[in-house]
């Protein structure tokens, strides 16, 4: 700890450069007007500490309070962050940092022994954070001077710098690591803004950080307000009560756009939907009858009606990745082939699918209420059941796999095996897909450094799982939010989906 | 006396323990722990048991219910799995704004039950009593959530007197009444009916009472008579006033759903829908703490309100 300190920088020269961005804030405002930002979600977090979570929505608000090394940019990048630069060694098995200067919320400057601190947290089978397996690539991590972290590999590892990338490579203060501060409910970080409040199931209050290491925010303070019903959040738009929303149910997007107070925005999201198909189960374990309920399903008129829009897929990548390869074709909607294909299979309609929905998903259910009526057209009877998430969680997803269809998205990845690890065996899938040529090249893919060699390599994997078809592929939903028009600069990060409030300013 | 607060006492502490037990067996065998909602979609099944094993879940069913047990007797709610911090600490959080909806909720029920079921009482047939009628029908037969929409509707979108959800993000403050308004009125509804109808019936029962006969042939009028029917009256609109106010605090977790407010009902369904089991039974114990307190404390406030019962 003492060796740790005599690294730090004098507390006089922060002194001096917080002055000098006061005194540049209070010009760029004017007048001194405090500015708050009010966003409303419908989700909301279940702790604040990213290393202990995996909830989107937690990462949704802790994108404000802390950094990470490299981060997204708008464009879907991995840039430099807290790391200004970064090496790859030439055996592809050591990354070297270099560290940009700026302090955490609690006084503290960033140095090397935060980053060996935060890794060595998020892989400790102690801390239990549901991220660890992303870095068990790491053997160590070491601090070569203030600025410098050098993380050692065993094997070479290309998607941890977009797990480094990610929320849970949030880097926190050594001090109060070592300390076991209470990071869920009272974080410390280096990001944009610092946490004053979080009052759970009302709101999270943020003050603009004027020590930001990328120029102080715009708007001094932002409240993040958890409101679940997308009703609410919009009269809440209109009254002026929030700038921005998350959540624009599809029947009342026309309402926002025809508003020349507000302003509705279409992006496309990360998330690749699916309905699931329990290939375990004997009447889905012909890839055929997979195919002709692909063929079934209108996913255009799904994702139009059930979630606003969007883009559909042919496997399982969200549209527009990079990793989505050119010649796979979303199946179409051809409901007469399906059923020459489904009769080719010996398909016996007197078998009723179980098709389970999660509960707090409306658009999910919705969707699946949809499939029900394209797959009763071609002889396919399901009978809808809704379960609670947990139940979704224990039962369907892991446990037991007691479906035979589900429906669900599965978010954002800024690397292919986020997406697609254990696709290839039968036990380490939710729709059992098992192909023994599949679980090899992911096991290449996770190690090959060849950026064209890894892309050919999950190509084969992604055009596997469109012959294969363990899901009906629905495809790729925009991601629609609405705000006060006079809001500018405030962004969705691509993939991630978390909140970016840096350069937010109202007009 | 002593032999009726020891029966409290006992019967009190078999509802807990049976209520306890119940919410305790009950949260586990819904499929699903805090571990696997914690881990979600990305987490493995050795993430998931090393975040069973860091939240004390990893133990049998039995050595959960008898570590639970022991801490209930010693007056330890146990941590929050999800907030990791004592569940005395979430209720305190949560308890205020619960407690001033309800007690809005309460008084408000109490001045427009009492009020309008003294009025009809004194005058059946006249237009207060064919109004309480028709306000009790309506608000019994109608459900609360759908009067919470109404009033946001109407007061917050259409007229903008209000705000549309929740407390301010300062929390609980004098500002916070403004917001706290909404709900209460939609909780008190369907409440102040059933104390109308009640009064009014009571009251009703009492002008017809031989002193109401000799007071009035004595020459006493309106305010006076008024007066007497209601101190004979209203003391038995008392235990109805304790259930009342014990179904007040289930009665929040819909209201507080509808207006987004962060109090013990929202607390609660976040915490089955997380298996956040400490917290649910902790929910509970208060909630059974509070159901019993009250009735007892009606019972007592009957006893001193009318004379007649001392005896029996």
């Amino acid at each position: 700890m003492e060796q740790a300190r005599l690294y730090h920088r004098s507390p006089a020269r922060r002194r001096w450069r917080s002055v000098l961005f006061a005194v540049a804030f209070a010009a760029v405002l004017g007048s001194a007007t405090a500015q708050t930002l009010t966003l409303a979600m419908s989700a909301q977090p279940d702790t604040l500490d990213p290393q202990l979570t995996s909830a989107t929505a937690a990462f949704q608000v802790a994108k404000s309070i802390y950094d990470t090394l490299v981060e997204v940019d708008r464009n879907g990048e991995i840039v430099p962050a807290l790391a200004e630069s970064y090496e790859v060694g030439d055996d592809a098995l050591s990354y070297t940092f270099h560290l940009v200067e700026t302090t955490f919320h609690d006084g503290t400057p960033l140095d090397a022994q935060d980053v060996v601190a935060t890794l060595d947290r998020i892989r400790d089978p102690d801390t239990a954070s549901p991220k660890a397996s992303e870095f068990q690539a790491i053997t160590s991590v070491e601090a070569v001077d203030d600025r410098t972290v050098v993380v050692h590999l065993s094997e070479p590892a290309p998607a941890l710098i977009a797990s480094l990338a990610s929320g849970w490579g949030a880097i926190l203060p050594s001090e109060k690591v070592a300390s076991g501060h209470d990071f869920g409910n009272e974080p410390v970080g280096t990001g944009p803004f610092s946490f004053v409040s979080w009052q759970r199931d009302n709101a999270v209050t943020l003050a603009a950080n004027p020590d930001y290491y990328q120029g102080a925010p715009q708007v001094d303070e932002v409240v993040i307000r958890f409101v679940p019903d997308s009703a609410v959040q919009l009269q809440g738009l209109m009254t002026g009560e929030f700038q921005v929303i998350d959540t624009v149910a599809a029947a009342d997007q026309e309402l926002i756009e025809s508003n020349p107070d507000l302003e509705l925005v279409r992006d496309p999201s990360g998330l690749a939907l699916v309905a699931a198909l329990n290939t375990r189960r004997e009447a889905l374990a012909d890839p055929r009858v997979r195919q002709a309920l692909n063929l079934a399903v209108d996913s255009q008129t799904v994702l139009d009606v059930a979630y606003g829009g969007g883009t559909p897929i042919g496997t399982f990548m969200e549209a527009g990745s990079p990793w989505m390869p050119d010649d796979v074709e979303p199946f179409g909607f051809d409901p007469e082939a399906a059923r020459a294909l489904l009769a080719e299979a010996g398909w016996d309609s007197g078998v009723t699918l179980d098709l389970a929905l999660p509960q707090p998903y409306e658009n999910h259910i919705q969707a699946g209420q949809m499939i029900q009526d394209y797959l009763r057209d071609v002889g396919v009877n399901a009978e809808i059941r809704i379960v609670e998430w947990g139940v979704w969680l224990s039962d369907i997803y892991a446990g037991a796999h007691d479906y035979d269809i589900t429906v669900i998205g599965h978010t954002g990845k800024l690397d292919p095996t986020g997406r697609l690890d254990g696709y290839g065996t039968e036990a380490t899938n939710y729709p059992g897909f098992d192909d023994p040529e599949v679980a090899q090249w992911l096991e290449e893919g996770a190690s090959e450094t060849d950026v064209s060699a890894r892309r050919e390599v999950y190509a084969n994997v992604l055009r596997r799982l469109h012959e294969g078809a363990p899901f009906i592929y629905l495809g790729t939903p925009s991601r629609v939010h609405a705000r006060a028009a006079n809001l500018e600069g405030f962004w969705i990060t691509p993939l991630l989906d978390s909140f970016d409030f840096r350069t937010a300013h109202f007009e | 006396m002593t032999r009726y607060l020891l029966g409290q006492a006992v019967s009190f502490v078999v509802t807990l323990w049976v209520v306890l037990t119940l919410v305790f067996v009950g949260m586990r065998a819904l499929p699903g722990d805090a571990a696997t909602i914690l881990g979600g979609m990305d987490a493995g099944a050795e993430q998931i048991a090393a975040i069973r094993e860091r939240l004390g879940l990893a133990g049998s069913w039995g050595a959960q219910y008898v570590g639970f047990l022991g801490d209930v007797v010693r007056g330890d709610l146990g941590d929050s799995l999800r907030e990791r911090r004592p569940v005395t600490a979430v209720l305190l959080d949560r308890l205020p704004v619960t407690l001033a909806l309800a007690s809005l909720a309460f008084v408000i029920s109490l001045v427009i039950g009492v009020g309008l079921g003294m009025l009809a009482g004194l005058r059946p047939g006249g237009a207060v009593d064919r109004f309480t009628t028709l306000f009790a029908t309506a608000a019994l037969a109608l459900p609360e959530f759908w009067f919470g929409f109404l009033l946001i509707l109407f007061f917050a979108v259409d007229l903008g007197w209000f705000p549309v959800i929740g407390l301010p993000p300062s929390g609980l403050s004098w500002q916070a009444s403004w917001h706290l308004l909404l709900p209460a009125f939609t909780l008190a509804i369907p409440r102040s009916a059933q104390v109308a109808r009640l009064t009014r019936a009571l009251v009703l029962e009492q002008r017809r009472a031989d002193y109401v006969r000799t007071a009035r042939s004595k020459g006493l009028t309106g305010g006076a008579v008024a007066r007497h029917i209601a101190s004979n009256a209203l003391p038995g609109v008392l235990p109805l006033l304790a259930l009342e106010l014990g179904g007040l605090l289930t009665g929040t977790i819909v209201v507080e759903q509808v207006f987004g407010l962060p109090g013990l009902g929202a607390t609660i369904l976040g915490a089955i829908s997380a298996r956040d089991y400490p917290v649910v039974q902790g929910v509970t114990v208060l909630a059974v703490v509070v159901y019993v307190g009250v009735n007892w404390l009606a019972d007592l406030l009957q006893l001193a309100a009318d004379p007649r019962l001392r005896t029996a």
